[in-house]
């Protein structure tokens, strides 16, 4: 805990159709997990950690919706990149 | 440490958690009945704010007096500031009350029946306030609006961590993702204890001591338990496994086991979490694989109560062995030998 990190942060709209269901959520924690930095993600003032699918799902994150993500840690801006990518193409999904 | 996760970016909210706030609509669909609430302002909207726990009385703002007035509070009007209106000119009393409903005042309620004049209603008017009256008297009004606005207004914050309870003592489990949170609640819930909620807990403050931790309404008792998936505990356990809220009383964090690390290792010394300004107990419970945490668990719990009921066995343990190093030391202090 001696390293200090800036928070880092960084808005998405989610595309897909569908939402963030629980296969949607899946993929984003799995993605958020694989960082050693502390992710979390807000929407409509509710915010959880990325790395937690029930935390995810929770959002109820609708297609239009803005996801804001912040990290802190060694890796934050990585993290940023990834999970917002994944976003932006929809989870790949359709 | 502290706990609530503070959430800075989100606007207004100082990190004290999530600001909250009721329209005067919200309270009257949730209260009118309780209230006995008669409206008197029926073209007046009900889309007004209410931000404040606490509801106020005008009391000395009538007399101009408008320092301590503070907005977004429900605005109760007793015997005692209707007969001061009704002691000045008409036209007088118009122009305080109007004076006084310039400071973003949500809603008016008026209490025990009393006659409300015209132009209380006209003021009320020109600043968009709705006027009730209710049939209850001031002390009651005030008792049974009381808990619904502190319920409604209290501060809240979302925890990442399990919440169950275990012999009645609320334990939140907190630790970093994949440490077994959900794991260490799915064992006890198997052995007969109810969960609250799991991954996510929101933790609202009730007066200045109580934290109340509950579930997110779209969860529902449900779990993620790595490799399996998502469960329903309920369908899974039954209704006697489930719990709806729970006042969170002992924090137990879970670590995974570090060598450099000292961990308590008599009880003595307490630590301590933050929750909204809020201190309780914590344990921090260091892990490795296989180690059953879930006797760990119940042992917290039972030793809280024990606590509770005057019992504090490290200390009481530690006592009785601090009076039996003080005979030795007697019993030598008298050896002249």
């Amino acid at each position: 805990m001696s390293e200090v990190h800036q928070v880092k942060a960084a808005s998405v709209e989610v595309v897909n159709r569908a939402g963030v269901h629980a296969r949607p959520a899946a993929a984003l924690v799995k993605a958020a997990g694989r960082f050693r930095s502390e992710i979390h993600v807000e929407k409509d003032g509710l915010r959880v950690n990325a790395k937690s699918i029930m935390g995810v799902l929770m959002l109820a994150a609708e297609q239009g919706s803005t996801l804001r993500f912040t990290a802190v840690g060694p890796d934050a801006e990585e993290a940023l990149a990834t999970l917002t990518e994944l976003v932006r193409r929809g989870f790949e999904e359709e | 440490m502290d706990l609530g996760l503070p959430t800075p970016l989100f606007p207004g909210n100082n990190g004290r958690g999530m600001e909250r706030s009721i329209t005067v609509e919200d309270l009257l669909r949730d209260r009118e009945a309780i209230l006995h609430l008669e409206n008197l302002s029926p073209d007046t909207g009900l889309r007004r704010k209410i931000t404040q726990a606490t509801p106020g009385s005008p009391g000395l703002a009538l007399a101009g007096f408008m320092a301590r007035i503070r907005g977004g509070r429900v605005q109760v009007f007793g015997e005692t500031e209707m007969a001061f209106l009704a002691s000045l000119d008409p036209a007088e009393a118009a122009e305080r009350l109007r004076a006084f409903f310039h400071h973003e005042i949500p809603v008016v309620f008026v209490t025990k029946g009393l006659e409300v004049p015209p132009w209380f209603l006209e003021a009320a008017k020109e600043y968009k306030i709705p006027v009730f009256r209710t049939t209850l008297s001031t002390g009651l009004f005030f008792q049974l609006l009381n808990p619904y606005l502190e319920a409604a207004l209290a501060p809240t914050v979302s925890i990442h961590g399990s919440l169950a309870d275990v012999y009645g003592v609320g334990l939140l489990f907190v630790g970093q993702s994949g440490i077994g949170k959900s794991e260490c609640v799915l064992d006890l819930v198997e052995r007969g204890h109810r969960l609250v909620a799991d991954d996510l807990v929101f933790a609202t403050r009730r007066g200045n001591d109580i934290i109340i931790g509950y579930g997110h309404e779209l969860q529902r008792h449900h779990m993620e338990i790595r490799g399996v998936g998502i469960i329903d505990v309920r369908a899974l356990f039954g209704i006697r496994a489930i719990r709806q809220q729970k006042r969170i009383e002992v924090v137990v964090q879970l670590e995974v086991w570090d060598d450099q690390r000292d961990y308590n290792r008599t009880g003595l010394e307490e630590e301590e979490a933050v929750i909204l300004g809020v201190s309780l107990p914590k344990v921090t419970v260091p892990l490795n694989p296989g180690k059953n945490i879930t006797v760990i668990s119940e042992v917290v719990a039972m030793n809280h109560l024990l606590k509770y009921a005057g019992v504090d066995s490290a200390r009481e343990f530690d006592q009785r062995m601090r009076e039996a190093l003080q005979v030795t030391r007697k019993y030598l202090e008298e050896d002249y030998e």
